[in-house]
């Protein structure tokens, strides 16, 4: 599904964001990337979302790649993909269904189809009652859900999440880590950012462990 | 949901499902995305319309300026239309004396004047005898006493022509026309006075020419910071449209009917602002003219140039914003 090839990446200020990363990642997977600030998880995640270009080496997702693929193709790429950010990134001037509606309706899909999806979606988050409502309707928890609604309504095979817990409590924090864990369960690879440890243990998954842009480490979390 | 759940069984290798394994999900018909095309775009129709209904002083006042601006070299268009429709009744007044060789008789120069009225480059042919036009030069002159002392009368006949155009190259051609016809010993025609006012029409039409590019790019600069403020506004929902897979035009669409929205308004204004100042000038001209003996007045914004003018705006200001949009869409989102 996602292949690192002697991954780097330079800035033009002379950081280096990742130093020849090379990993694999099966097709239905869960895992965990972790470091410390700076340790290269959102350039990761950039470079999946062809936010940014690697400066060496290959970046394949689902055998396309990414360091080449051209303009008119991201946002064709982005289709298959569902991002979580740690601040959820809603719009507030839009109600919880409009916000999870927004990328069936900018791939074009039927208001019929919409409104089902948008409803499947609201409902694995448990958030059916309240679609009507606007995101500042909502809690901080719950607005992190209609975020996770949005980035898998339209059944993207990978979903990423870039410290989506970083702003919550603890059983918050794990209230969403099992909706990501449904959402791996029905066959989504799925990628989380996340510096906290003691959470990545408690899920047994796969973890890769970052520091200053190298991978110093690959396995079973614990 | 719960936050508690049992570990067990969470294995990725367990559950890992391949994306191909994933049901095929077959694209949506062309008949529903056409029709979710147009949804889409009847969607960022309302959305820009609401946006602007928002913030009605802001927009009205954008679509003013924006205006105002087309009034100056739409007003100018059309005032200089009056002067050369006043100019054209002058023109009309332009008349070729031919004069007739004094061996040509009165019948031989009524059968000339036919000919000439025939030629569809004229307008009217007026026959004047040799007795007329001696009586009138008598009128006219003050030495009628010294004339009727002459022995014989010196005055040829003439047909006074009225061309049926007012271009001077035609007059012009017409001219020799009639000059070179058999028994004519002179044609003649005072062009001077059309070539002035050639003159200042065309550089009326000159300085409308360069009013109107520069109002066209104050228009666009003004459409594209405004259209810039609202790009700055919704600068993360563009940043969310494109990670969830927008295209370029999809983002640039909802801008597009805002920039052509503004154009529209200021296309509206502009026209009900000619509309009305023509009318509040109208009435000193009919009075100026009117003690030249003149019913001369300024003609309204016809129909067809009102709907040039707002069909004119809506589409610079859908220019405007697609310029500025494709300025600033690279510099705000992720490609």
């Amino acid at each position: 599904m996602i292949r690192f090839d002697q991954v780097g990446k330079r800035y033009a200020n002379g950081h280096v964001g990742l130093h020849e990363l090379s990993f694999q990642v099966e097709a239905g997977e869960f895992l965990f990337i972790t470091g410390h600030s700076g340790a290269g998880k959102s350039t990761l995640l950039r470079l999946l979302l062809a936010m940014e270009r690697p400066t060496s080496g290959k970046v394949l997702l689902a055998g396309q790649d990414l360091s080449t693929i051209t303009t008119a193709e991201i946002p064709f790429l982005r289709r298959q993909i569902g991002v979580v950010f740690q601040n959820h990134q809603l719009l507030f001037d839009r109600s919880v269904f409009d916000n999870v509606a927004l990328p069936l309706r900018i791939q074009g899909l039927s208001r019929e189809e919409v409104a089902q999806r948008v409803d499947a979606a609201l409902r694995r988050v448990s958030l059916r009652d309240r679609a009507e409502d606007f995101p500042n309707d909502l809690s901080t928890g719950q607005q992190q859900r209609v975020g996770i609604a949005r980035a898998v309504v339209h059944q993207p095979a990978l979903l990423l999440a870039d410290e989506p817990t970083g702003n919550l409590d603890p059983r918050l924090a794990a209230e969403i880590m099992n909706v990501f864990e449904d959402i791996n369960a029905l066959g989504t690879t799925v990628l989380v950012a996340s510096h906290d440890l003691a959470l990545i243990a408690r899920m047994r998954h796969r973890m890769l462990t970052l520091q200053r842009g190298r991978l110093i480490g690959d396995g079973a979390a614990e | 949901m719960s936050a508690q759940r049992p570990a067990a069984g969470r294995g990725a290798t367990r559950r890992a499902a391949p994306v191909a394994a994933k049901p095929a999900r077959r694209g949506p018909s062309l008949a529903s995305q056409v029709h979710s095309w147009l949804d889409s775009h009847r969607a960022s129709l309302r959305d820009s319309l609401g946006r602007l209904i928002q913030q009605p002083f802001g927009s009205f006042f954008t679509c003013l300026v924006m205006g105002i601006a087309l009034c100056l070299p739409m007003g100018l268009a059309l005032l200089l239309d009056n002067v050369e429709r006043l100019g054209g009744t002058w023109q009309h007044a332009t008349r070729i004396s031919v004069f007739l060789d004094l061996s040509v008789s009165d019948a031989e120069g009524q059968a000339l004047r036919d000919d000439i009225a025939r030629l569809p480059q004229v307008r009217e042919a007026q026959w004047i005898g040799r007795e007329q036009a001696l009586l009138d030069f008598q009128a006219v002159s003050g030495l009628a006493e010294a004339l009727r002392e002459l022995p014989d009368n010196p005055l040829p006949g003439g047909v006074l022509v009225t061309p049926a155009s007012v271009d001077k190259a035609e007059l012009e051609a017409l001219r020799q026309q009639l000059a070179d016809l058999p028994g004519v010993e002179l044609a003649q025609l005072d062009l001077l006075w059309v070539e002035r006012l050639g003159a200042i029409l065309a550089l009326g039409d000159r300085f409308l020419f360069g009013v109107s590019v520069l109002l066209v790019l104050t228009l666009l600069l003004v459409i594209g910071n405004t259209i810039r403020l609202h790009i700055e506004n919704r600068r993360q929902e563009i940043e969310v449209i494109k990670l969830v897979g927008g295209t370029d035009g999809y983002v640039r669409r909802p801008f597009l009917y805002l920039g052509a929205l503004y154009g529209l308004g200021a296309g509206l204004l502009a026209w009900a602002v000619l509309a009305f100042g023509l009318a509040w000038l109208n009435a000193s001209v009919l009075r100026l003219s009117g003690l030249y003996g003149s019913d001369f007045g300024l003609t309204g914004v016809p129909l067809a140039d009102g709907l040039y003018l707002v069909l004119g705006a809506l589409l610079l200001g859908y220019v405007g914003a697609w310029l500025a949009v494709a300025r600033h869409l690279r510099e705000l989102a992720p490609r």
